[in-house]
């Protein structure tokens, strides 16, 4: 028998006691090997050292930029970049090593320590302003609006980043309370809408996505609250593609949860942007008479 | 007082590296002038000699430095001990397009260039920018399409490439901010009214007399004309007009 | 490098006359204009008039012509390459129309023969758009603006500013066209320097009656040209360009046409040559010639090649007796010398002023008025202020323009400059600028219509090659005009012609031998050659020990 050996670098040079017994044990069993004649590093070094620090520059980038600009505080809209942006912070606070890396690489902006507090929209309100302050502002209640809260996963997960607890968050729920809505639980209101899935993967995705519209419809939704881009793509965007592929699914209308506040604070109709959701939302307002309502 | 007999004997000579190879050069002089005087004739590597036209691009670096330093050769004065090299030319792709068929959207500027997505932010081309230019910022705005703000934060640019030779998301930057500047000057700025009213105006052969008046006007009587035509004050707004309107 | 001491003493001169210089300018008191009688004698100090820097040629069709001995010498050389060694019964290109520069008029006119429906060639020395339009910084006139302007006006203006000497059909073509030139600019992409409604910002220039410059911030020239240069490349299945490839000589036919020319690739030392049907001659200008031992602003290909294959081909020259000095050229730092501040700077309240802190004469006079005034202050009246490196100049108080136009204008409005000077750590929004007389533009050139044609059939002119648009001196904002009114008619004029004329077939360059035997008998030493191509910097002392080199011209 003869067989290919490939050694690895340390077995050159701090561990040749282990190389040189095994290769006498072959030898021994009568095992014919050859080295490969050409080799690099396993990857070992690589994989274990965790170097994939590159992508960490973009967000820790902003933070400085928010320090340049003379304040402590951030606010996110999107779950994305909200998630995106306190994870790189929390690394920045905790992970010294990690932490010197980024800033010797980004040697020619200050260095950052994690300074800057990371808030999402809904924590800022729930906190800043106060459901109370919030409800006494709402001009158009959205009465009799059966809405269900859609989380997905990235304001909530990893745990040191949640905007609430996990597995039972309440502040998305109550914010759109405040505004009047009447509020649909279920349960995959914390599971992923199929995320990035649908480049690589786009059935799959689909099919995630509309076990989350036909169990919010089941629950008795006639509306569908959002704070990601992404979730909107996946749950919006392709109904019409669920629609036609699942027998019962119904259409829901999304929205994101600002543009459900803008019409119950109010604001001028110009700023909700409806012509950028479905159709069906949009009827959906009007069915609701919250679009009239502003405009008089 | 010509660039020949610039450079005098008695300036002080330091000792620069070439591609490496050591010479001694008047510490006065620029790295192109002190290349010249090294011995080099330039083909490629020289350009406008006045900073703008973007040939002369050098990465040099400093003893006790790891940094990347860059310069127009034109424009940088040698110092001791700098290692260089001119970049003369590097590779980037140039996507070809049919300038009157865009309409100032971000996704053609998406469309052809989709690189523009693999920038993770690492900020090497804005540090190697020979003219100062923000070239991740100009990136960054692109990215969120705001093709204005590209255009305006990339307006110095004088697509030397030094941005492309050290993209790790192998970005050829300048040439997209060129699509950048010109759908904006195009598309995202307003066109000039009174500009299209005067064309049409010249068109309908409105000043036609009275410039051949001036073209069949004796000499003397020319000079009179010129010397008494009516100077527009130079703190002037734009509201002002002339107190007649002959030529008008 | 920083001003030194003594340079900072006298600034303080020029602060101490500024708060009350800046007062005149806002009441509009200026220094008042020179008649046109004191024009010409002021002109006395300038350097075209210095007769021991002129000689007559002694050759060609322009024989006895009196013009700078640099330029006279390049015209009376003999060819690069005998013509004898070129092999024209196989051609390597072959093309519609062959345009021979790559800056701003070349580039213009290949677009235009295109959209024609022409196969080009663009051929260029050093890379496309590494020309002096990339350098031009102030602004491109044109009078947009009807309620206060014309082509009327502007024709004056041009005329006045050439000594009324300018031929008055190119001039007239130049100002009508003016604003069509602006208009295509405009909708190629170009970013003008614009009011938010849109309306193009406008400043005055030397010369000019009205506020009629437009401009892209202090980068004019550098906007065009890569603007222009883009558009070409999204032609490039009709465009082709050949960089690092100049023309050496032009080639006839059996009718007496221009059908080619003769490249040398000077990367492999190749001579390549090409049939054209229409041959456009964009080269520009002369700079690096260094006439009468100038500094200039010009690039570093600029070396009058086009003028000197065009002349031995018989085309005729005019108005290369006066080369345009620019006034305001840097004189220090040393590093700086020769580069171009734009004459912007005086239009937007920059005073010229002596090393007392006065100022000698109104900064909007003609840029030929200008230069020689600055020459005066400093050589007859004594009135310059020495620098470290043993020259002298005159200062350009760029602070003014923040007391003017409110703080950080100088940053915002001259970007290029302000970074410039800033590596060399002096801040031109609160230090002055040294300035003298620099080798700027090549106002004559060859003889030719403002249809484009020359007197050679099947050869078209424009740009700065070109002679007679801006008589004896050329006007702040004439040039990348110029390139682009006269560019865009010689692409379509030559486009013309490749398709309607029957080009003769049998090539030759008869008439460079003919030229070679002119300047044999008129005694030319056999070593003086031409085109120059480029000028060679390379120390003295270098050059005598590269003992085996053999030299043509200035190339090995």
């Amino acid at each position: 028998m003869k067989i290919s050996y490939y050694p690895g670098c340390t077995l050159k040079t701090k561990a040749k006691n282990l190389e040189s017994s095994a290769l006498a044990c072959l030898d021994a069993l009568g095992v014919e090997y050859e080295e490969l004649p050409r080799w690099n590093c396993c990857g070992a070094v690589y994989s274990l050292s965790d170097d994939d620090l590159i992508h960490l520059i973009a967000p820790v980038r902003d933070l400085i930029r928010v320090q340049e600009q003379g304040f402590d505080t951030v606010l996110t809209l999107c779950s994305m970049c909200y998630n995106t942006l306190a994870r790189a912070n929390e690394l920045m606070k905790n992970d010294e090593v990690k932490r010197g890396t980024i800033n010797d690489f980004m040697d020619e902006e200050p260095d950052y320590k994690g300074e800057i507090k990371v808030v999402h929209f809904l924590d800022f309100i729930r906190d800043e302003i106060g459901w109370d302050k919030l409800k006494a502002n709402v001009k158009n209640p959205l009465n009799g609006m059966k809405l269900a809260p859609y989380y997905g996963c990235t304001l909530l997960r990893p745990g040191d980043v949640s905007i609430d607890k996990s597995n039972s968050p309440v502040v998305f729920e109550e914010c759109m309370e405040a505004l009047g809505a009447e509020i649909v639980k279920f349960p995959k209101a914390i599971e992923c809408c199929g995320s990035y899935q649908v480049l690589g993967n786009p059935e799959a995705a689909l099919k995630v996505s509309n076990d989350i519209i036909t169990e919010a419809t089941a629950f008795g939704a006639e509306a569908m609250a959002l704070t990601c881009p992404l979730c909107d793509y996946n749950l919006g965007h392709r109904q019409e593609e669920m629609l036609k592929k699942y027998e019962g699914t119904k259409a829901l209308p999304m929205f994101y949860f600002t543009q459900l506040m803008a019409v119950a604070l109010g604001v001028d109709p110009e700023n909700y942007n409806l012509d950028l959701n479905q159709a069906v939302s949009q009827e959906f307002l009007k069915g609701k008479n919250l679009l009239e309502k502003v405009s008089t | 007082m010509t660039e020949v007999k610039a450079v005098e004997i008695k300036a002080k000579l330091i000792p620069i590296y070439i591609m490496g190879k050591k010479y001694e050069v008047p510490e006065t002089l620029t790295i192109m002038k002190a290349i010249e005087y090294a011995g080099y004739q330039y083909i490629r590597g020289c350009g406008c000699r006045g900073g703008v036209c973007g040939a002369c691009s050098t990465v040099y670096r400093k003893p006790g430095s790891y940094k990347i330093m860059s310069g127009l050769a034109c424009q940088t004065v040698v110092e001791p001990e700098m290692y260089l090299t001119q970049i003369p030319f590097y590779p980037a792709i140039r996507s070809t397009y049919t300038f009157e068929k865009l309409t100032g959207k971000p996704e053609e500027v998406f469309d052809l260039y989709h690189e523009l997505f693999r920038c993770v932010a690492c900020n090497a081309c804005s540090k190697v920018c020979p003219m100062d230019v923000e070239v991740m910022d100009y990136i960054a705005a692109l990215k969120r399409g705001d093709i204005k703000a590209a255009a305006e934060i990339s307006f110095d640019c004088i697509q030397c490439g030094l941005c492309a030779s050290r993209c790790m998301g192998e970005l050829p930057q300048y040439h997209i901010a060129q699509l950048a500047r010109r759908i904006n000057g195009r598309y995202l700025t307003p066109q000039a009214e009174h500009l299209k009213t005067m064309v049409a105006n010249i068109e309908a052969g409105r000043y036609q007399e009275s410039l051949t008046g001036l073209k069949v006007m004796d000499i003397n009587m020319l000079k009179e004309t010129y010397t008494a035509r009516e100077m527009e004050p130079a703190t002037g707004g734009e509201d002002w007009i002339p107190k007649e309107n002959i030529g008008l | 490098m920083p001003y030194p001491e003594q340079l900072k003493e006298l600034i303080k001169v020029v602060e101490s006359t500024r708060a009350e210089r800046v007062a005149r300018k806002k009441k509009n008191e200026e220094v008042p204009f020179l008649s046109l009688d004191a024009r010409t004698d002021r002109l006395k100090y300038h350097p075209d008039f210095k007769d021991e820097g002129r000689h007559e040629l002694s050759i060609g069709p322009s024989k006895g012509y009196k013009i700078a001995h640099e330029m006279a010498e390049v015209l009376e050389a003999h060819s690069r390459v005998n013509p004898a060694d070129v092999d024209l019964s196989k051609t390597d290109y072959e093309t519609d129309v062959l345009i021979l520069g790559g800056g701003g008029a070349g580039t213009s006119a290949a677009i235009l023969a295109a959209e024609q429906g022409c196969k080009v060639i663009i051929a260029t020395k050093l890379r496309h758009g590494d020309a002096n339009t990339m350098m031009a910084e102030g602004g491109i006139q044109a009078a947009t603006k009807g309620h206060k302007d014309s082509p009327y006006f502007h024709y004056l203006d041009i005329m006045g500013g050439g000594h009324f000497n300018n031929v008055p059909e190119l001039a007239e073509t130049l100002a009508n066209n003016a604003p069509g030139a602006i208009k295509w600019l405009e909708s190629q992409g170009c970013n003008f320097s614009k009011y938010p409604d849109g309306t193009m910002k406008t400043i005055h220039g030397g010369g000019t009656s009205r506020k009629r410059m437009h401009y892209a911030a202090d980068i004019t020239g550098a906007e065009i040209m890569r603007t222009i240069r883009d558009e070409a490349r999204n032609h490039s299945d009709d465009i082709q360009v050949l960089e690092f490839s100049p023309a050496v000589e032009l080639i006839l036919n059996e009718k007496g046409e221009c059908a080619g020319a003769v490249l040398y690739n000077m990367e492999t030392e190749e001579y390549i040559t090409v049939k054209a049907k229409s041959i456009i001659m964009a080269t520009g200008g002369s700079g690096r010639l260094h006439i009468q031992g100038f500094m200039t602003t010009n690039h570093y290909g600029a070396t009058a090649d086009g003028i000197v294959m065009a002349y031995r081909a018989g085309v005729k020259i005019c108005f290369l007796h006066t080369v345009q000095y620019h006034p305001t050229g840097i004189v220090f730092p040393e590093q700086a010398e020769g580069i171009l501040i734009t004459e912007k700077f005086r239009g937007s309240g920059a005073n010229l002023v002596n090393i007392e802190g006065q100022q000698f004469v109104n900064e909007r006079e003609p840029r030929d008025v200008e230069a020689a005034s600055i020459i005066k202050e400093c050589i007859e009246d004594g009135k310059g202020i020495p620098t470290p490196t043993g020259k002298v100049g005159i200062w350009l108080d760029s602070p003014m323009i923040e007391d003017l136009a409110g703080p950080g204008t100088v940053e915002r409005e001259f970007p290029g400059k302000f970074i410039l000077y800033k590596r060399f750590g002096i801040d031109i929004s609160k230090e002055p600028m040294l300035i003298y007389p620099t080798l700027h533009y090549q106002n004559g050139g060859l003889e030719f219509k403002n249809t484009g044609h020359t007197s050679l059939p099947g050869l078209f002119v424009a740009g700065e090659v070109g002679g007679g648009i801006h008589g004896e001196n050329r006007l702040m904002g004439n040039s990348l005009l110029d390139i682009i009114v006269y560019g865009r008619i010689a692409g379509k004029s030559a486009a013309d012609f490749a398709n309607e004329n029957v080009n003769g077939s049998k090539l030759s360059l008869e008439h460079v031998v003919k030229y070679n035997e002119e300047a044999d008998k008129a005694g030319i030493a056999k070593d003086k050659v031409a085109p120059m191509l480029l000028p060679n910097y390379t120390d003295a002392r270098t050059r005598e020990k590269q003992l085996t080199s053999h030299y043509v011209g200035n190339m090995r």
